[in-house]
This record gives C-alpha cells, sequence and structure tokens, in this order.
C-alpha cells in the first residue's frame, strides 16, 4: 500500500469514532423523522373502517294454534292472497294500526309481468291492499335491482301500482346504504339497502316463484339478495350459502310466495312464455325455508333434496324445510 | 468503490499504543462484488433515466371512469352502464337514422370486454342501437355491457351466457305509440364466433317457437322473436301481446335480421341437418366430447320424427381424414362395450351399426361428414333413417 494514496490514509481512533457517532446521529434521525411522518391510523374517507348495523327481527310471535304456512290455490290474484292471508288469521294478525309496513317485492329485471320473472303488480296491489285494511298508516315498496331500478319498477307493473295506491316507492339512492354486519357463513359485512328499515317496523317478503340459473331456484329467501349492495354478483361463486344467510339476516313479518304463474325454465330473467306454468298458487307463511320448500317440490315441481340453500338454512336452525311438519292449512278458493 | 480502512501505527494519531490493524490484501470475491454493483448501479441509473424520458404522462392520470365505478359500488350501485350519447361525443353526435334502417348495425361490437382481458374496456364503449320505425320511440338510451359486467342487466343468467364466451350485449327499448304503455325491448347479445351464439340461442329455445323464414336460426314466441345472425344472439321481446305490440316486434325482427352480417362460419354442420321431420325445439350444439367421444367436435343434433319414432341424428363437419379417423375410434370405442358390424356402403358412405347398453347407434362417414343416429330403440328405423338421408331423400 502506498502511504502517498489518500484513499488509504490512516484513520484514527477519535475520527472513526467520529465518523460512527454521525452515521449512529444520521440512522437515528431518520428513523425519528420517519415515525414522524408515519400515520398509523391513516385513512381514506369513505373507507374508514365502520361498524354495520345488525337488523332487528321483524317476525311475530310463534303461535301453537295457529297456522304457520297457508296454501291457496285460485286464479285470481287478490281473491287467492286474501285466502291465504285468511287461512293465516288474517292480515290483522301481522299489521295493526298506525304500522308502515315495507313490502320486499323481486324486481331484478326489466321484465313485462307476464314473463314472470319479477313480483306481479297484481300481487303488489292484493298485499298493500290487505296491508291497508289491517290499519297500516303506510306501505313502502323497496328493492334494488343492480340495474336502473326506474326502468324495472316501470317495466314490471309496479310503478303503475304504487301510483294508484298511493305506495311509499322507495328506489335505492346512494345514501341509501349501510354497512351490514352478520355472522354468516359467507356474508359477514356488507353494504346493504337500509333506507326503508329505518321506517318500517313490519316487513313482508313478496316473491315470484321461479327457476334461477346459478341457485335452482328464486323463491322467497333468495328474494332478500335484492336489499344488498355493491358488486354482489361476488356471491354467485358461494349462492347456496349467501342464500341461507338470508334466513339469518331477514326476519322477515310475514312471506308470501307468489306461484300463479311460475317461471319454469330460463331463470332468472325468462324472456318467453312458454318458460312459464301458470300453477294458480300463493303460498304464504311466517318461515321462509317452509314456503320455498313447498315452493320449489309443488310449484317448480323438483326434488327438494338438490336445493341446497334450504337444506343449509335448516342445518343452521333457520327454518324448518319439512313443510308437511309444520302447522299448515291449504284452501282452493 | 471499495471501502478501504487503514489504521495506521502512529502514536500522534491516538493509537493509544495499542496493536495496530493494516489491511493490506482485497480479497477477489470482494472486488468482484463491488464490481457487479458498480454495474448494476449503472444499469439501474440508465433505467431510470430511459424511463423518465420515454415517460407516459398518463400511466398515473386519474381515470374518471374507475373513480366512478368505485363510488358506485361503494354506494352500493353499480348503476347502468352510460349511453354512447354520454360518453362517446362521437357516437353522441351522430345523426339519428332517417329511413327504415338500423344503423351501426354492421359496425363492430363493442370492443373487448371478453374475459381475461388484462383491461376490460369500459361498457360505455359501443354504437347505440338506433332503429327508426315508424310508430315506435326510443324510451331511453342504448346500454352496454361486456362480459365482466353482463351481470348488471342480467344477474344470475349473466354466467349461462359467459360459458359461451358472450363479448358483449346492448339492448334498448321502443315504445310502441300505438298501444300506450306498450313496447318492444331489443337485446343484441354478441358472441366470439356464430357457433357459441348458436349455442346460447339453441339452449334458450322455446319448444313451442315457429321457425323464422327471414333467418336460418330463428324463431316466433308468444312474445317476441328469437334468432341467430352471425355471431348475434337476438332477442325482441314485446311488452304484451297486444296486436300492436307483436307486430312492431315483427318489424323490429326484420329490420335487425336483415341488417346484421349474415355468417355461419363454423356452423357448417348445423346445415348438414336435414329439415324433413326436425322437431324444433330439439337442435343442439355440442362444441366437445360428443357422445363421450374426444373425437367428436362441434357437433349438432337434434332429433326426427321418423316412421312413427323419434330418431336422435347427430353430424359433423371436419376434414375427411379427422372424419374416418373419428369414425374407426366411435366404431372401436363401440365394440369395447358392445357389438358392431360394419353394413354396405350407401351413396359414398360407409355406415357400421352398434348395439351398447341395449341401444343402438348407426353411423355413417362420407368424405368430410361424419353423422349417425344414436340411442335408438329401433335398430331397423335407425338404419333405414340414415340410408335413406345419404341417398338425399331425406333433406
Amino acid at each position: 500500500m502506498s502511504a502517498s494514496n489518500p484513499s488509504e490514509s490512516p484513520v484514527n481512533r477519535r475520527e472513526f469514532l467520529v465518523r460512527l457517532g454521525l452515521t449512529g446521529a444520521l440512522i437515528a434521525g431518520s428513523g425519528l423523522a420517519a415515525k414522524k411522518l408515519w400515520q398509523p391510523n391513516h385513512f381514506v374517507p369513505g373507507f374508514e373502517k365502520e361498524k354495520g348495523l345488525q337488523l332487528r327481527s321483524y317476525a311475530p310471535e310463534i303461535s301453537k294454534v295457529m297456522p304457520s304456512l297457508a296454501i291457496a290455490h285460485g286464479t285470481e290474484h287478490e281473491k287467492t292472497i286474501r285466502a291465504a292471508m285468511g287461512l293465516l288469521g288474517g292480515m290483522e294478525r301481522f299489521i295493526q294500526r298506525g304500522d308502515v309496513v315495507m313490502i320486499k317485492p323481486n324486481v331484478a329485471f326489466d321484465r313485462p309481468p307476464a314473463l314472470a320473472a319479477t313480483t306481479h303488480p297484481d300481487a303488489l296491489r292484493a298485499v298493500a291492499k290487505l296491508c291497508f285494511e289491517a290499519g297500516a298508516s303506510k306501505v313502502i315498496v323497496a328493492d334494488n335491482p343492480i340495474n336502473s331500478p326506474t326502468g324495472c319498477f316501470f317495466k314490471s307493473g309496479l310503478t303503475a301500482v304504487a301510483a294508484e295506491m298511493n305506495l311509499d316507492l322507495m328506489y335505492p339512492e346512494t345514501n341509501s346504504f349501510a354497512p351490514l354486519s352478520l355472522d354468516g357463513e359467507v356474508l359477514k359485512e356488507w353494504t346493504f339497502f337500509n333506507t326503508p328499515f329505518k321506517k318500517a317496523n313490519k316487513v313482508i317478503g313478496l316473491a315470484p316463484c321461479k327457476d334461477h340459473n346459478l341457485c335452482h331456484a328464486s323463491m322467497t329467501t333468495k328474494n332478500w339478495y335484492g336489499l344488498l349492495g355493491g358488486r354482489r354478483n361476488q356471491f354467485h361463486q358461494h349462492i347456496h350459502s349467501i342464500v341461507s344467510d338470508f334466513a339469518l339476516m331477514m326476519k322477515p313479518t310475514l312471506v308470501i310466495l307468489d306461484g300463479m304463474n311460475v317461471l319454469m325454465s330460463n331463470g332468472p330473467t325468462g324472456g318467453r312464455l312458454s318458460d312459464v306454468k301458470p300453477m294458480n298458487t300463493i303460498v304464504a307463511g311466517t318461515d321462509m325455508i317452509s314456503v320455498d320448500a313447498y315452493g320449489y317440490s309443488h310449484l317448480l315441481e323438483r326434488d327438494i333434496a338438490e336445493l341446497t340453500y334450504l337444506h343449509k338454512a335448516q342445518e343452521r336452525g333457520l327454518g324448518n324445510i319439512n313443510w308437511k311438519d309444520t302447522l299448515y292449512k291449504e284452501v282452493t278458493v | 468503490m471499495l471501502l478501504r480502512l487503514k489504521m495506521a501505527d502512529q502514536k500522534n494519531y491516538g493509537g493509544g499504543g495499542r496493536k495496530q490493524f493494516v489491511r493490506t490484501k482485497v480479497p477477489a470475491a470482494e472486488s468482484v462484488s463491488a464490481a457487479v454493483i458498480l454495474v448494476l448501479l449503472v444499469v439501474i441509473g440508465f433505467a431510470v433515466w430511459h424511463k423518465g424520458k420515454v415517460f407516459d404522462p398518463n400511466l398515473y392520470a386519474v381515470r374518471t371512469d374507475a373513480l366512478k365505478s368505485t363510488v358506485l359500488a361503494v354506494e352500493g350501485k353499480n348503476g347502468t352502464a352510460p349511453t354512447a350519447a354520454e360518453t362517446t361525443p362521437a357516437a353522441a353526435e351522430a345523426p339519428k337514422a332517417v329511413t327504415e334502417k338500423t344503423t351501426g348495425a354492421d359496425e363492430p361490437a363493442p370492443e373487448g370486454g371478453a374475459e381475461g382481458s388484462a383491461t376490460p374496456n369500459p361498457a360505455e364503449k359501443g354504437v347505440p342501437l338506433e332503429i327508426s320505425l315508424t310508430g315506435t320511440k326510443p324510451m331511453g338510451d342504448t346500454e352496454f355491457y361486456t362480459a365482466d359486467s353482463l351481470y348488471e342487466k342480467i344477474d344470475g343468467r349473466a354466467p349461462a351466457y359467459q360459458s359461451f364466451n358472450v363479448v358483449a350485449l346492448r339492448c334498448r327499448s321502443f315504445a310502441v305509440n300505438a298501444a300506450p304503455g306498450s313496447y318492444v325491448d331489443v337485446y343484441e347479445y354478441r358472441f366470439d364466433n356464430p357457433v357459441d351464439a348458436f349455442g346460447m340461442f339453441a339452449l334458450e329455445r322455446d319448444p313451442k317457437g315457429k321457425p323464422l323464414e327471414i333467418v336460418a336460426d330463428g324463431y316466433a314466441a308468444d312474445m317476441g322473436y328469437f334468432f341467430r345472425q352471425g355471431a348475434v344472439y337476438v332477442q325482441i321481446i314485446a311488452s304484451d301481446t297486444k296486436p300492436e305490440t307483436l307486430a312492431k316486434a315483427k318489424s323490429i325482427a326484420d329490420i335487425r335480421a336483415k341488417d346484421l352480417p349474415a355468417d355461419d362460419t363454423g356452423l357448417a354442420g348445423r346445415r348438414k341437418l336435414p329439415a324433413d321431420g326436425m322437431i324444433a325445439d330439439s337442435v343442439a350444439y355440442v362444441p366437445e366430447n360428443a357422445q363421450g367421444q374426444s373425437a367428436l367436435k362441434e357437433v349438432f343434433q337434434a332429433k326426427y320424427k321418423f316412421n312413427g319414432a323419434e330418431i336422435p341424428f347427430f353430424v359433423m363437419v371436419a376434414s375427411a381424414d379427422e372424419a374416418a379417423k373419428a369414425w374407426q375410434l366411435f366404431q372401436d370405442f363401440c365394440s369395447k362395450f358392445g357389438t358392431t358390424e360394419n353394413l354396405p356402403d350407401v351413396n359414398g358412405g360407409k355406415i357400421f351399426r352398434a348395439q351398447v347398453f341395449g341401444k343402438w347407434k348407426v353411423v355413417y362417414q362420407r368424405e368430410g361428414e361424419l353423422g349417425g343416429v344414436f340411442d335408438a330403440t329401433d335398430e331397423a328405423k335407425a338404419r333405414a333413417f340414415i340410408e335413406k338421408y345419404l341417398r338425399g331423400e331425406i333433406k
């Protein structure tokens, strides 16, 4: 080593310690600065963690003498729905004077009523009429079609019924949603169409009975899917789990399955009258699993063993798939 | 650069009389490592310089459409795809159709959006569906959906279309002036090819549909018209069965069938299915593994009423070599699970019959055409059907 090379000039202990100290101070300073700049509670507005709501139960008290399931056969919506409700003890059993009732139809598509892909306007008219007759002060109609709510309500004929019956038609708006918390099989935290539930103290599900491409059938349990917001199609991967979760999420006052005209194939959208079969039946009840069990076996005329989501719900104690074991009544109008 | 440290043996440097350390040798590995680091620094520096030189100012630009999607999702609504008029200036400025013709019918479909594309194209890209038909009026703007956003329109039905490689949907509603409150919905599902369009069309076929004369694959249903033209599966759905509504639906069907380009690529097998005795709703397309045979691909099949029996018939078109090979493989397969017998040739077609699991198959091969009757209970009728078909007596 040449002594003339500056890079090889000796460093004494003092200088070495000074350099070491400076380096250490620099590292420590950087660390302190980073810590000061770091925002452990950093959040983007709108994305902060929120505590989700939990829906209350709207279910009536369990009766040991009154039926929990009613099956009515007829050719006209109103007469048949009246008959079914009569078997259950009348709408007065569920709706009292001054109640604000939310009716949840299935308005998922902008299809005309004849194609049976959506809740039929005659069914809505009849149920709303019964609610008012029982003393309801207001009837809200709400659903969250993914696509163009106004178009779906209009083409399904429900807008006209709402206008005719002075119903409070509630479209999903940007501020209509709130996070929902649920200890479901797949449904844990999700955005939920909450506004109607702030006003209503009774909830009625009014669903058509129809074939479904992914989960075999869309009836009263699947109907609550329409209350979810966001990109809910991701649940299609776990369709039976999510549908069974709805029996946990929602404890309605009553559910009514419209099986007057059943979409037997190419569901859930249909598109041809040949997909629709008149079954002339209304099923009403307090246990949506029992109602759907009847609908699947007797209206869609399929083997109940294949409808996984009903079995999942039953296994979790959320309903009774064996509808014949429940207190039920049947009538032909 | 290597850091070399040398602590000199000099008392005036504060050595304190301790033993001095002098580094006299640098290991070769250290020199090599230093050289590699130097080279890497140069490479990184060059890469940074180059990246800066070709920097795309749009790389980190705000994509408002993406933000819109996010906002809608957070708010719980995916919403309707913006219309072309809202998002495509050229489309918004395009003049409306002035005759009883559609505009843009021959235009390419909305681009991309197929599943798996790295950057799905926004749903709003597309040519508006303009139908100027006396007595009708558009009820709103054209809606556009890609394969990825199709669920927004048809929700749980979307996977069925995706399984046939749907590329896009555009749809629009038209009010019928003569019937207040009535309307006609027009859905045009564009697939990646005519065969897939046919597959979806066949899956949803109305068993009571009456064949349309305007297209090869189409039917009139009680409340609408459904047909495949090229790679497009068209659904024209009336809101009701009023004569005025159905008449307009028919007119729209005629216009769309005329304006959409015909393309039967891949459907040669379909053309081979004879029309005589065909049960209308029985036509099906099997893309692969037909009859459980890997060699039977792109097969078309249908059921026929023949001499009081229902005859299931299939046909495939391929090269002559492929057809011959598939015919032999099929016969070999049948002989493993049943009995087979070669029958006399008919009009250039070689035939074998087989009985497998109690059912009869009569299979022919003529040049690039392979077909036959399968799952027949009556061997004589199955054979007679094939022989008549090969002689051109069933057309």
